[in-house]
């Protein structure tokens, strides 16, 4: 008989698991936690002023231009919305699949995804012209008319799935935290504490009624944010695939940006994983070396659907006889944007084959390096989609170049400073691991399990 | 009672000496005794300061600090609610013509140097705010330069002078500071100056009559001299006229007339300052059919000419005599033709020239081909060669004018009554004396009228020098400039929309100009000056001191010299009712040469003028580059660099903007290993100056393009110190300039500027843009080489019940001149961006003229195309815009609602043409800083930064001719709504209307088989056509070349 490797390590007991959880949140956290929020927290504070500044001097202190109309923001966006998509899989997929393993990266990963939307929404509207009128976007009722949006615009279906999908992550995120939020409150001897943590557990009690009730909903919205997985980035990519432009105008984007986004959204848990195993050693325990195998996989997995991807978008390309497709696809590997697309080439593709060996895929520092890897490749995968597509499409005349500038790397870089930030407050205030889903998979009481079978 | 009243008051004014007593109307007792406690609170003005504590100890009190906190908030809020209110005030007496909201259009004529068009002034609310051509006109047909529709901006120019200045001159007149003076001040001085004598008058060709006449009767008054020079003189017309014929006249060409026209480097279509009249002509000959006209173009560097041309040959500028004599020696020696065949005297001046076609490696069968369509053409066939002064000037217009002669187009497609005698009056010799008086110190003082040769001068010519010794100087400009600069008295004239006056741009056309806008400032027009001077001395002609006013001249000179010889054509109408009509109409026709088509007796060629002719051995050796000056289309000779729409109006040819470069050819750049943008040293005599290179495809090899007009020091924010000043390198001899220069340096410098060029790549990579076809595939299938795809769609049409609107553009006769852009631009208030947001991809104008090289890099022509929004039927825009701020009206346009828009810009990525264009900043707010902001349009909105805007098909006329229609309870008809650029096109290549009136142009055009839609295969159906550009040659260049078209 083959033993199973535990999904905890440590020999926990249940007490134990509730001390080290509800530990993170009690404690006051160490000078390292400190250094490190303050400085993404600078990070944030230079994110704000660039965008206030673009905000208030014009969109045109980026580096779009005519033809290259969308550029850093969109990019950015895409790569935020796709970041959070690995979150809902872990969290509702693998749960509805009965994937124990999911149990101890599925909060984290989640507020991953919560952090994520919120750090992507903010683009495009930072991208727009007049920021302070986006929400014109937005069907409301009004005295114009009434004038409602342009339901056949692809950017409203988007305001409607990227809403969609930040409300329905930040419900699952927080229901699934109910219970560990009672925890916390009730072993709470601090006045503040037992109110705040009190006020939102939703006055949980653990009684058999609210188990019953809170099973039943979470495996409904498990439900509901399973076939968001699928819509959100299907629908991103109509931003794209419904334009006439060649190289978005393309029916391989929906499948092409889902695999996309689950593949960089599980490289950016392996990278956050790696960081928060490295400032908060309990979690060695809960998220092992197996977790990270699991996930390891599921990027090689991933890895390979986006270079089909790639390949494929090529063939298309040359199968179709369209003049203008082809030359797109051309230029992208050997115009002057060669770079980018090779970058996200190598990245996405030719990288991650590494795992295919068992001694990367368990090595911690390997395994962070290529998720860095994978994030930067699949930053360059959009940047490669928008800047080379619009870069030279149908009339020569109209062909230009697109320069990042400052400020483009400023809300670029400074949008890590916001989601970390999110993120480390996140990590010592909320119970950054379901205790109520990690305690049933412990394997107490059955130590023995190999004597009885 | 007394005494208590009393008492108190004495002890105020014991306290305070100045007090004036107890007040008569009092609050308290304590006021009425002047009670200190009471009086320090009185001080406070307020019982309460917000800013003190209760106490009167510092620090804020409780309540005071709320109250001011809910103060301030609330006026935070309110702030933003609200914009402060600006009272507006309608007039109080409304002038009698002018109704607020309708614009009023006056007749009026502006000259360029030497080239004059026939306007019409667009105001509103009495300010000018467009010039349109006059479609009346003869000169111009309506069509414009870009040059003269951009003109308007220039009277709105922040940087003019706002009054007459002095300079406060040191000793060596090496400061430059200035003060402002009184116009009657001045003219004491002057006045005192001029009666010393040694007086002269420089300026540039004067096309104005009655201008001419007081410069005439003011030099009667003081003995003065008037010199006439202007850079960018084509002198050397009426010198080789001089020579050929016994008579300086100038040429007016009939392209229209002529079936071969060979230009041997004359860029007629482009730079040329007459290039709207012989566009028009040259497009009036090219209806692609048996009568179409050919264009041979033999240059150096490459032109519009060049690139409109259906053979072109690029040859070095010190060619162009080898190939005029050349096919002399061909016609008449080789072939034997003419009447001076056998000619001892004609065979032995051309006897040098056999072989020279050999020499410079054109194709023999071609050359021999060219001779015989030439002579098999004669009498239909045109020769014109670049007239600008250069080594060989002169005799290339004798053998120009010898070879038309011998090909009897002496008198047919040439002219030579019809052009203005007045034009080209600039004369070397003028400029030799003037400066060699001004040394001599006989010129003691000079007044400068439109001419700035301290700019357009090379050093060499020691004017600067000159003009310091002279005692006194005026400039007349209308703002300091370079010349002004060393003038004691700046004199600022009137802008031309500001001033009366009149213009003879062909013999016998008299155009009028009126003022369309009061002077803005302290100005006073030149003539009123002279004129003032005259009076003030209490010297001159009776009739330049008696007149009243410069107006009351010019109406006595019209009235005595116009009206009076020409009674007999005027049916003996009184001169009020000329007057009237002349206003009215602009010009005053008393040639008849509105009626083209005169045939006049050849003159009689003076054979000895072909003894100068013989070939220059030594032009064989060439050592350096040749180098030749030229002017662009859009700046001309520079007099009106400070113009931004000039400035950011991509080059025709080169497509750069805000910069001169250096151009040169492939070849060249690769022997010398130049990259795109470098900078390199020319020299030439010493004199170097420093430019960044552009690579041109077609440009002959060893020869060097530099364009004239940039390099501005003094002329106003916009132009200063952009490009460089190309007038440094021109030769100079005894008053004659040298436009080509040979034997120059090239030195390579490690350094590069980026050029800004719009336009991203230069070659049509294979697709199907612009279509052209030879004159015999045109003919055996007008449809020829024009692909149509099939096209299907699974929806319906849209439904245009009442009017759709659309636009054709005739491919064939765009020459590229770009003068839509500025027409647009002005109509459109587009905004410009400056070089570095050019180069970051951000111009704005609403019209891209793509022009795109087509064949090898090396031997490349070039087609154009105005790519304009499209207005699809089918708009990819239009669907993507979340806000439904792009919409398709039911008439067929494409509309943008800028107040909807919040600037996704989606709608710019979708669009396959890239017509649309995004405010990436507040661009209104800089471009138009007051007095600026008059020139805009009030017709069509500003638009704010953040919105998406484009081509409108200038809705706005649309619905006015509309609302003009239905005031006059008609329906619209054919030609109602003209579009700007349509306005302005000098070939008309542009027709625009109702496609649902099967009668309109339009729609006839518009399914020719000649027509066809970019990018139609996307069937985005756009309202916009082209029409396939013919060419009348035997075959194409060949497919757009690969190599070529990247700029860096």
């Amino acid at each position: 008989m083959i033993k199973r490797t535990p999904l905890v390590l440590g020999k926990k007991t249940y007490q134990d698991v509730t001390n080290d959880i509800c530990g993170l949140v009690e404690k006051v956290p160490g000078p390292k936690y400190f250094a490190s929020l303050i400085s993404v927290k600078a990070l944030f504070v230079f994110y704000l002023v660039v965008m206030g500044v673009i905000v208030a001097k014009g969109m045109g202190l980026m580096g779009v231009n005519s033809p290259i109309g969308w550029g850093t923001d969109i990019i950015t966006f895409v790569f935020w919305i796709g970041i959070g998509h690995a979150g809902t899989l872990i969290s509702a997929v693998l749960f509805l699949f009965r994937q124990k393993w999911r149990t101890s990266i599925a909060r984290t990963a989640e507020a991953m995804t919560v952090f994520a939307v919120m750090t992507a929404g903010l683009f495009p509207i930072l991208h727009t012209g007049r920021p302070w009128l986006a929400f014109w976007l937005l069907p409301y009722p009004n005295q114009r008319g009434p004038l409602w949006v342009n339901f056949r615009s692809p950017l409203v279906w988007d305001v409607f799935a990227v809403s969609t999908y930040a409300t329905v992550s930040l419900v699952f995120w927080y229901i699934g935290m109910i219970p560990d939020l009672a925890t916390i409150r009730d072993r709470a001897k601090n006045k503040w504490r037992k109110r705040i943590y009190g006020a939102l557990s939703l006055g949980w009690r653990g009684t058999g009624r609210n188990w019953n009730h809170y099973e039943m909903v979470y495996m409904l919205l498990a439900a509901l944010s399973t076939p968001l997985v699928l819509s959100v980035h299907s629908i991103v990519s109509f931003d794209f695939a419904v334009s006439i432009i060649p190289g978005w105008h393309t029916t391989i984007f929906p499948p092409y940006f889902v695999a996309g986004a689950i593949f960089s959204g599980f490289a950016m848990v392996v990278t956050l994983m790696v960081i928060v195993r490295a400032l908060v050693p309990e979690f060695k325990n809960y998220v092992t070396i197996g977790h990270m195998e699991a996930m390891n996989k599921i990027i090689m997995a991933t890895g390979l659907m986006v270079g089909y991807a790639y390949g494929s978008e090529k063939f298309i390309a040359w199968y179709s006889g369209a003049p203008y497709e082809q030359y797109v696809f051309m230029n992208r590997a050997i115009g002057p944007y060669a770079w980018s697309y090779w970058l996200m080439v190598v990245c996405n593709v030719v990288i991650p084959q590494l795992f295919w060996l068992k001694s990367v895929r368990t090595s911690i520092p390997l395994m962070f390096v290529i998720s860095i890897f994978v994030n930067i490749g699949m930053w360059f995968e959009r940047y490669v989609i928008v800047v080379t597509s619009l870069h030279r499409d149908f009339l020569p005349s109209s062909w230009g170049m697109f320069y990042m500038t400052f400020w483009d790397f400023g809300a670029l870089i400074g949008s890590f400073g916001m989601f970390l930030f999110l993120f480390l407050l996140y990590i010592r205030t909320l119970p950054a691991i379901s205790i109520s889903e990690v305690k049933p998979v412990l394997n107490v009481g059955h130590e023995g399990g190999d004597k009885h079978g | 009672m007394d005494t208590t009243t009393q008492a108190p008051s004495q002890d105020v004014d014991q306290e305070n000496p100045t007090s004036s007593g107890s007040p008569k109307y009092w609050l308290s007792l304590e006021q009425w005794r002047q009670d200190p406690e009471f009086k320090k609170l009185a001080e406070k003005e307020f019982l309460s300061s917000p800013l003190q504590s209760e106490e009167g100890q510092g620090g804020w009190a409780r309540r005071e600090f709320l109250k001011l906190m809910g103060a301030s908030l609330a006026l935070t809020s309110f702030g933003c609610v609200r914009r402060p209110a600006q009272k507006i005030v309608p007039y109080v007496r409304a002038p009698e013509e002018i109704v607020p909201g309708i614009a009023n259009y006056y007749a009026s004529s502006w000259s360029d140097g030497s080239s004059g068009y026939g306007i019409v002034v667009t105001t509103r609310e009495g300010r000018p705010i467009k010039i349109e051509g006059n479609p009346q006109h003869p000169i111009n047909e309506g069509g414009m330069s870009a040059r003269a529709t951009a003109h308007i901006l220039s009277l709105y120019d922040p940087d003019r002078l706002t009054g007459p200045r002095r300079h406060l001159f040191n000793e060596e007149r090496t400061n430059f500071e200035s003060v402002s003076v009184d116009w009657s001040a001045m003219d004491k001085e002057v006045a005192e100056q001029l009666k010393a004598g040694g007086v002269a008058v420089l300026s540039g060709s004067l096309l104005s009559a009655s201008t001419q006449a007081v410069v005439d009767d003011f030099c009667q008054a003081f003995s003065a001299r008037h010199f006439c020079w202007e850079p960018l003189s084509l002198e050397s017309l009426r010198l080789g006229a001089q020579d050929s014929y016994g008579r300086a006249s100038l040429p007016d060409y009939r392209l229209d007339r002529a079936r071969l026209i060979v230009s041997v480097g004359a860029d007629l279509l482009g730079s040329d300052p007459q290039s709207v009249r012989w566009s028009r002509q040259w497009a009036k000959g090219r209806a692609p059919g048996p009568d179409m006209s050919k264009l041979v173009v033999f240059e150096s560097l490459m032109t519009l000419t060049g690139m409109n041309a259906d053979e072109r040959y690029r040859i070095r500028s010190s060619q162009y005599l080898d190939i005029v004599m050349g096919l002399l020696h061909q016609l008449i020696v080789v072939q034997e033709r003419s009447r001076f065949a056998g000619n001892a005297q004609v065979v032995r001046a051309l006897q040098d020239y056999s072989g020279v076609a050999r020499q410079m490696g054109l194709d023999m069968d071609k050359w021999a081909a060219l001779a015989n369509e030439l002579w098999e053409n004669r009498g239909r066939s045109l020769v014109v060669a670049s007239a600008y002064e250069g080594p060989q000037a002169r005799s290339l217009q004798v053998a120009v004018n010898f070879l038309n002669s011998v090909l009897d187009n002496d008198g047919r497609t040439v002219d030579y009554r019809g052009a203005s005698d007045r034009a080209q009056r600039s004369s070397a010799s003028d400029l030799k004396e003037l400066i060699e008086g001004l040394n001599s110190g006989q010129i003691k003082t000079v007044i400068i009228h439109r001419s700035n040769p301290v700019y357009a001068l090379p050093s060499s010519s020691g004017m600067t020098e000159a003009l310091r010794k002279a005692e006194l100087v005026i400039y007349t400009g209308d703002r300091v400039e370079e010349t002004g600069r060393l003038a004691h008295f700046l004199a600022p004239d009137h802008h031309v929309l500001e001033n009366w006056g009149d213009g003879e741009f062909m013999a016998g056309v008299y155009s009028i100009q009126q003022p369309t806008i009061r002077p803005l400032y302290n100005t006073r027009a030149f003539e009123e000056s002279l004129m003032a001077w005259s009076k003030e001395a209490g010297q001159g002609p009776q009739r330049l001191r008696q007149a009243e006013s410069w107006y009351d001249y010019l109406r006595n000179y019209w009235r005595s010299q116009i009206y009076s010889p020409n009674l007999a054509q005027l049916g003996g109408q009184s001169f009020e009712d000329f007057w009237l009509q002349l206003l009215q109409t602009g010009l005053f026709d008393a040639s008849g040469a509105t009626q083209m088509g005169r045939d006049l007796t050849p003159r009689a060629f003076n054979l000895s003028a072909l003894q100068g002719l013989r070939r220059n051995s030594s032009s064989e050796e060439v050592k350096g580059f040749e180098l030749v000056l030229h002017p662009t289309v859009g700046l001309g000779d520079g007099s009106l660099a400070n113009v931004s729409w000039l400035q950011e109006f991509p080059d025709p040819v080169t497509k750069i903007c805000w910069d001169n470069s250096v151009s040169v050819s492939i070849k060249d750049a690769q022997e010398q290993k130049l990259r795109q943008g470098q900078v390199v040293k020319l020299t030439i005599d010493g004199q170097s100056l420093e430019a960044p290179v552009h690579i041109q495809p077609g440009q002959a090899d060893g020869v060097l393009g530099l364009a004239v007009g940039y390099g501005r020091r003094h002329v106003g924010k916009v132009a200063d110190n952009v490009g460089v000043n190309a007038y440094a390198l021109l030769g100079y001899s005894e008053g004659r300039c040298n436009y080509m220069p040979s034997s120059v340096e090239l030195e390579k410098l490690a350094k590069k500027i980026d050029l800004a060029i719009p336009q991203g790549h230069h070659s049509m990579e294979g697709r199907q843009i612009v279509v052209e076809a030879t004159l015999a595939q045109y003919q055996e299938r007008p449809d020829a080489n024009i692909y149509r795809h099939k096209i299907f769609s699974l929806w319906d049409k849209h439904k245009y019940p009442r009017h759709k609107w659309g636009m054709v553009v005739d491919l064939n006769t765009c020459t590229g001149c770009s003068a839509c852009i500025i027409a647009c631009q002005s109509e459109n208030n587009v905004p410009v961006v400056g070089k570095r947001f050019v180069m970051q991809g951000r111009i704005m104008q609403w019209i891209r003229l793509d022009r795109y090289y087509v064949g090898e890099p090396e031997e490349a022509t070039a087609v154009f195309m105005p790519m304009l929004c499209q207005h699809c039927d089918n708009a990819p825009c239009e669907t993507v815009c979340p806000v439904l701020a792009t919409v398709q009206s039911d008439e067929g346009t494409n509309d943008m609602i800028y107040n909807r828009c919040v600037g996704t810009r989606y709608c710019a990525n979708n669009c396959p043409y890239k017509v649309r264009r995004f405010n990436w900043f507040n661009y209104v707010k800089d471009n138009f800083p007051a007095p600026l902001n008059q020139a805009l349009n009030p017709e069509v909105a500003v638009r704010s930064r953040g919105v998406m805007e484009k081509c409108t098909f200038c809705i706005h006329r649309i619905k006015g001719a509309q609302q003009q229609a239905r005031t006059e309870q008609r329906s619209l008809k054919d030609g109602d709504v003209k579009t700007a650029c349509q306005q302005a096109c000098p070939t008309k290549a542009i027709t625009f209307g109702d496609l649902n009136d099967e009668s309109s142009q339009v729609a006839q055009l518009f399914n020719q088989p000649r027509s066809y839609a970019v990018l139609e295969e996307f069937n985005v159906k756009p309202a916009v056509h082209y029409q396939t550009k013919i060419r009348n040659t035997d075959q194409l260049k060949g497919d757009s070349s690969k190599k070529e078209g990247h700029h860096s």
